[in-house]
């Protein structure tokens, strides 16, 4: 059971704080709290929990801004944690975006939010489509609309039918002039390849996202060509589980708008779209390096928003680095950025330079690790393909959308 | 729309520019109070947001209350709503104004707006002042009615706001029935859940003086009521699905059929997307199949995929999260996970406290069919930029060469690491091909003659230069120039900052000595001296032990130093699997994340303390650090202040019991509290004891006690109070709550005390033990020790008796002060019983 939320913005001033029970947290938390993440670092800002000197504490960092929950009672973690994930992820969806000023600008919205999201410390209502009934988003359109008809308030007039509706993610009586459903699969290649070259992992994190503009209750069905590769799934709560399990058929009425349907992984992929082959040679004080990128796997797409990251040892005192394709950028934390974007058809890019190391250092002993990112639009490279998508009662006029992206998670080079 | 931007910055409500716009606003509100101008509700909104802002930014605008007030006359919702915020938030420091405020809030409760019909009540239930809850009664009667969900689901969560302002006034509106009533009947889950929410509160606290709760509570545990909701689960909003799991947990099926059944209907719900409802039901998994070994063992499977895929699916706090809950599982069956090592590979950009959990997940998944390809990951992650991960990676590959699979490799990886010129790599490397060489003696060959290549200059870390002294000193016969370098290293005694070094340096130039005595006399000679005249106590003990034992016999002296010694088959675990237990059973609970030992709910005040559910507190002890030094050299002072004192008075070394034997033994060189240290001391020592323990402070007065305190039975096998920390201080449990007692003694008991180790021995009998004894007839004192069976509740006695006048006074301490009187009660029988046994 939660006690308190605060909003904390990124020079840790308090934005806003929402006490939840009749006993009251003090703010002091929050100066004691900001101490830790003065003098710890980054690596505090990542432990979701914290066991305070008179609190447990929750956390998490959205675009700077901090959500922390004091708790004195033993609850399960994910309750917490998950509970602010939400609150972030609903914020950000009415303000359009998470800073600062969009917080200080909007605060009556959002306490108008948290007082429906969480009462007496329990999560009551956080499924964004009910939200929205109950509380118009500060957007353009409601604010010319209250203009147009003198009505000020941004409140919905009626109370949600959902609330006492049997699919309590939808709201009845959404009608559509044009209706349409889009099915996209992302996916996200997490892989490590170690410093011979060779592929140690290879996984695929997958999310089927639906966005569904669709008047009434509908009642989708959508299947794969080949669900067996998926290691495993989990749903969203309006899929039903009874025909998964006989015919790995998802069968749904989806909320209206955009939401997650599933997510799976794939395991152990043998082979991943683009290689990245580091040398690394030092002798005598400085250090040649020169690395090559280039197509292992053609798709047949186009991949494009190629990067590489990767950062210095602390050894190094400067580096000279160029590249024959695209930008390379060396920031004063020894960070390297390599912007390759697509891959040019005549010449594989290279990184090569030199780097000079500390006085007395002979040889290089500690390597960088390489993060490569890049977009594959159009594949899904765990090879999952999806079926169909029927409607059970097919209005007069719908239109089905299918997309697939595939882009880099963790993908790691060592060298 | 936005408020003033300059206000926003205003660091602290006593800056003079937050005060006087204040006063501002207060008279812009009092303008506006009974103002019905076109228009006015957008000013109102204006000034409102103001006022709230202000509160928000920590500002106290509560002087304004009554304008707010006269201002809350409005039908636009949004105004409401933040009347409703601020009212909340100020009404608990102005309880007089607060009451002004009873009346629109009741007025709003019946509007006709189911949405202001709520929310009126949930601010009228949030006001937080004892003296109005009359005013509550009413409008929760109604809103429990309400034909509108949204107003019954705030109207529970009020009956349980309400009772915790006023216990009283809630069960005497037999509220609890009412909700009882909506469990069952109402067709909305969102109030079947908060009716949960809140009779399981409300019943928990009532249980302790009502035996109807008590009952009710238990009802809630029964099968028609657990198969009610389990049957509806799907029905329930995620977060009302774990409030079901979390009192599932707490059933108990009649045969396994049954468990099966709730299995099944449950399985869907490890797909669930929200990760708090995957825990819970990974919980009630774990739980239900304890006492099933075999399936037990499925559940690890079957729960495994799921929380594999919550670690890469969700935010990064979502996933350590998660990541701690495997990290569980995986150290209590790392078969199941075997192959799922790669998993659990590291990548570069993750903060070192994920890579930490990783490593040792990694070190324990190993098997026969993995190690090489996780050694060979480990050791990338040696040359790895955080120098603290490449330490504890260093640490993983010994740990797995110790769990003995193909060990070849490994010795040949760990050599390697000797050969990498980094400091810290040479240093940790030592530490394991140490370890290593202690279980296979076979492979000194192949490490003494690289150990033997590095320099002992280029070792500056204690543990490795222990660990290297160590290796010169036990294979002396194989290195040609152990004793040389032994005897540098002995000239350099005074420059040498760790005991522990200075330890192994003495040992290690016995063992060299015995193995070539020629070449190594002069540096033993040096050794021993330079060990004589240190500070340090236990060096100057172990050189002075290693002098006379010469001095008797050398080859005794060979027999005791460098007996012949047994591969060591088994290293003692850093982590019991009693603590690793006790953690198992608080999956899905906090202290999986914090990575701590469950610490118990926090010290409440008096009005939070009752929304405690299932409290089992810890040793609320405090713990005080006492420097060993202190200890033994606190007490010159007052040896000089009081003069020499009687020799009889002198205190006895404590009579060690089997159990503090062992902790004895197992701690031995840095327990500064041994025997000999304690008989040394001058009869004043008495003091020095007393005030660490405690005993000396005056004494409180007795605690009320509880109506019938349960029979206390105490531990026999307690456990030592001393314990030694790392750095070799020792931590000594000070209770601060104590209780004193005057008794008599039977006649025969002081006449038994003529020989006082018999008191001693019969209240062993009674799982009492004795820490000190000492004084002189006919005053003689002794201090006891017990502890609770099954719990960690200490109790320390001082006991002073009288013979002649068969007086003894006792003063007990104990961390749980509930049970010292029971104690009492039992110290006293054992005490009468004494003599007569």
């Amino acid at each position: 059971m939660l006690q308190c939320i605060f909003i904390l913005s990124d020079s840790g001033e308090v934005m806003l704080e929402k006490q939840l029970i009749g006993h009251k947290v003090d703010r002091s938390i929050c100066a004691w709290f900001w101490d830790q993440v003065i003098s710890q670092g980054d690596s505090f800002k990542q432990q979701s929990v914290i066991a305070s000197p008179t609190h447990y504490l929750f956390q998490i960092v959205r675009e700077g801004i901090t959500f922390l929950a004091c708790t004195q009672l033993e609850m399960p973690p994910l309750m917490g944690i998950e509970f602010l994930c939400r609150v972030a992820d609903v914020l950000s969806d009415y303000l359009e975006g998470l800073n600062e000023d969009v917080i200080k600008d909007n605060f009556v919205i959002v306490y108008e939010l948290l007082d429906e999201m969480i009462d007496n410390g329990f999560p009551l209502t956080t499924e964004p489509n009910i939200l929205r009934e109950m509380i118009a988003p500060p957007n353009i359109v409601s604010k010319m609309l209250s203009v147009v008809t003198g009505n000020s308030s941004n409140m919905g007039v009626t109370l949600p039918g959902a609330t006492a509706s049997c699919v309590p993610w939808r709201t009845t009586d959404i009608k559509y002039a044009n209706n349409e459903v889009y099915v996209d699969l992302v996916e996200e290649m997490d892989a490590i390849i170690n410093r011979d070259g060779v592929l140690v992992k290879c996984e695929i994190y997958g999310e089927v996202q639906v966005n569904s503009h669709i008047t009434g209750v509908p009642e989708l069905t959508l299947s794969f060509a080949n669900p067996s590769i998926m290691d495993d799934v989990s749903f969203h709560p309006c899929v039903r589980f009874r025909p998964w399990e006989s015919h790995h058929i998802l069968s749904f009425v989806p909320p209206d708008g955009l939401f997650k349907l599933m997510s799976y992984r794939v395991k152990k992929l043998k082979t991943t779209p683009i290689y990245v082959k580091p040398q690394i040679t030092s002798d005598a004080g400085t250090c040649r390096i020169n690395v090559m990128v280039g197509i292992r796997n053609d798709t047949g797409k186009m991949i494009d928003s190629i990067t590489l990251q990767f950062q210095l040892p602390s050894c190094v005192l400067s580096a000279d680095l160029t590249a024959n394709h695209g930008a390379v950028t060396v920031f004063s934390n020894k960070m390297c950025n390599w912007s390759i974007d697509r891959i040019p058809k005549d010449r594989a890019p290279a990184l090569s330079g030199t780097l000079l190391l500390e006085t007395g250092l002979e040889r290089l002993h500690v390597f960088p690790s390489f993060r490569v990112g890049f977009r594959i639009q159009g594949v899904a490279l765990s090879g999952l393909q999806l079926d169909k998508l029927d409607l059970r009662v097919v209005p007069s006029r719908l239109y089905r959308g299918f997309r697939a992206l595939t882009r880099s998670g963790l993908f790691e080079v060592r060298s | 729309m936005a408020p003033p931007a300059q206000t926003n910055r205003s660091p602290s409500p006593s800056q003079p520019s937050g005060k006087s716009e204040v006063t501002d606003l207060k008279s812009q509100l009092r303008q506006l109070a009974g103002s019905r101008l076109p228009g006015v509700d957008d000013s109102k909104r204006e000034l409102f947001k103001k006022v709230i802002s202000y509160m928000t930014i920590g500002i106290d605008v509560s002087s304004v209350f009554g304008e707010m007030v006269m201002c809350s006359a409005t039908s636009d919702i949004v105004l409401k709503k933040m009347c409703y915020l601020y009212v909340g938030n100020y009404a608990k420091v102005n309880p007089d104004l607060a009451l002004l405020t009873i009346n629109f809030l009741q007025r709003d409760c019946k509007d006709e707006d189911p949405m202001i019909r709520g929310l009126a009540l949930r601010s009228l239930s949030s006001l937080n002042v004892a003296n109005l809850v009359e005013y509550l009664v009413g409008p929760l009667n109604a809103g429990l009615k309400d034909n509108n969900s949204y107003v019954r689901i705030v109207a529970v969560i009020g009956v349980l706001k309400l009772y915790h302002i006023s216990v009283t006034t809630c069960i005497d509106a037999d509220f609890p029935a009412v909700l009882k009533h909506l469990l069952l009947n109402d067709q909305d889950t969102q109030v079947v859940a908060n009716c949960l929410l809140a009779l399981q509160e409300i019943w928990n606290g009532e249980a302790s003086t009502s035996g109807d709760a008590m009952k009710e509570r238990e009802a809630l545990l029964s099968k028609p009521f657990i198969y009610y909701l389990l049957n509806r689960i799907k029905e329930f909003s995620e977060w009302a699905q774990c409030l079901v799991l979390d009192l599932v947990v707490k059933y108990v099926p009649a045969d396994s059929n049954e468990i099966f059944d709730i299995m099944n209907l449950l399985e869907d719900r490890l797909q669930h997307a929200n990760g708090a409802v995957v825990l819970a039901t990974a919980k009630v998994f774990l739980h239900l199949t304890l006492s099933m070994t075999d399936v037990h063992q499925q559940v690890y499977e079957r729960i495994k995929a799921p929380l594999l895929t919550l670690v890469s699916s969700g935010s990064p706090e979502q996933s350590y999260a998660v990541l701690s809950h495997l990290h569980l599982l995986v150290m209590h069956a790392p078969y199941v996970f075997s192959a799922d090592y790669k998993h659990f590979y590291c990548q570069y950009n993750e903060p070192s406290y994920v890579k930490k959990l990783k490593l040792e997940m990694l070190t324990a998944v190993a098997n026969e069919s993995s190690t090489y390809e996780i050694v060979t990951e480990l050791c990338e992650y040696a040359a790895n930029v955080d120098i603290p991960i490449a330490r504890e990676s260093i640490r993983a590959v010994g740990k797995i060469a110790l769990q003995q699979y193909d060990v070849n490799a490994i010795v040949d990886r760990l050599l390697q690491f000797l050969e990498m010129e980094k400091d810290y790599v040479t240093a940790e490397a030592l530490v394991l091909v140490k370890d290593l060489l202690r279980k296979y003696p076979q492979w000194s060959h192949d490490c003494i003659a690289v150990v033997g290549n590095i320099s002992s200059q280029n070792v500056q870390e204690p543990k490795a230069k222990a660990a290297l002294i160590w290796m010169l000193g036990e294979y002396s016969q194989d290195m040609s120039d152990a004793p040389y370098i032994l005897e540098s290293l002995t000239e350099n005694w005074d420059e040498e900052h760790s005991a522990e070094v200075r330890l192994h340096l003495l040992t290690a130039v016995m063992k060299c000595f015995f193995k070539r005595p020629p070449e190594t006399q002069k540096a033993l000679g040096a050794a021993l001296a330079a060990g004589l005249a240190d500070f340090h106590q236990d060096v100057h003990d172990r050189a002075l032990f290693y002098y006379r034992l010469l001095q008797h016999n050398v080859t005794v002296a060979e027999r005791v130093v460098n007996p012949p010694k047994q591969a060591v088959s088994v290293f003692a675990d850093t982590q019991s699997s009693e603590v690793k237990d006790r953690i198992f059973d608080e999956f899905n609970s906090l202290s999986v994340v914090y990575q701590k030992e469950h610490r118990g709910p926090f010290e409440f005040s008096d009005e939070l303390g009752s929304l405690a559910i299932g409290t089992e507190s810890d040793v609320p002890a405090h713990v005080v650090e006492a420097n060993d030094k202190d200890l033994l050299l606190g007490t010159p002072d007052k040896e000089e202040s009081r003069g020499a004192g009687t020799n009889g008075s002198a205190y006895t070394a404590p009579l060690y019991d089997t159990s503090l034997l062992s902790t004895a033994t197992q701690v031995q060189p840095e327990l500064p509290i041994s025997n000999p240290a304690a008989a040394g001391l001058s009869p004043q020592s008495s003091l020095a004891i007393d005030d660490l323990l405690g005993l000396g402070l005056p004494a409180a007065p007795a605690p009320t006690l509880a109506p019938s305190p349960p029979p206390l039975k105490l531990n026999a096998g307690a456990a030592c109070l001393f314990t030694a920390s790392p750095t070799g201080h020792i931590l000594i449990f000070v209770m601060d709550r104590s209780l004193s007692q005057e008794l008599s003694v039977s006649p025969q008991g002081a006449a038994a005390l003529t020989t006082p180790q018999t008191l001693p021995r019969h209240l062993q009998g009674h799982s009492i033990h004795c820490i000190a004894s000492g004084g002189q007839a006919p005053n003689l004192k002794f201090f006891f020790f017990a502890q609770k069976a099954e719990e960690s509740s200490i109790f320390l006695i001082e006991c002073k008796i009288n013979t002649s006048s068969a007086k003894t006074q006792i003063t007990i301490k104990a961390d749980d002060q509930s049970m010292s009187q029971a104690f009492s009660t039992l110290f006293q029988s054992a005490l009468s019983r004494f003599g007569t046994s």
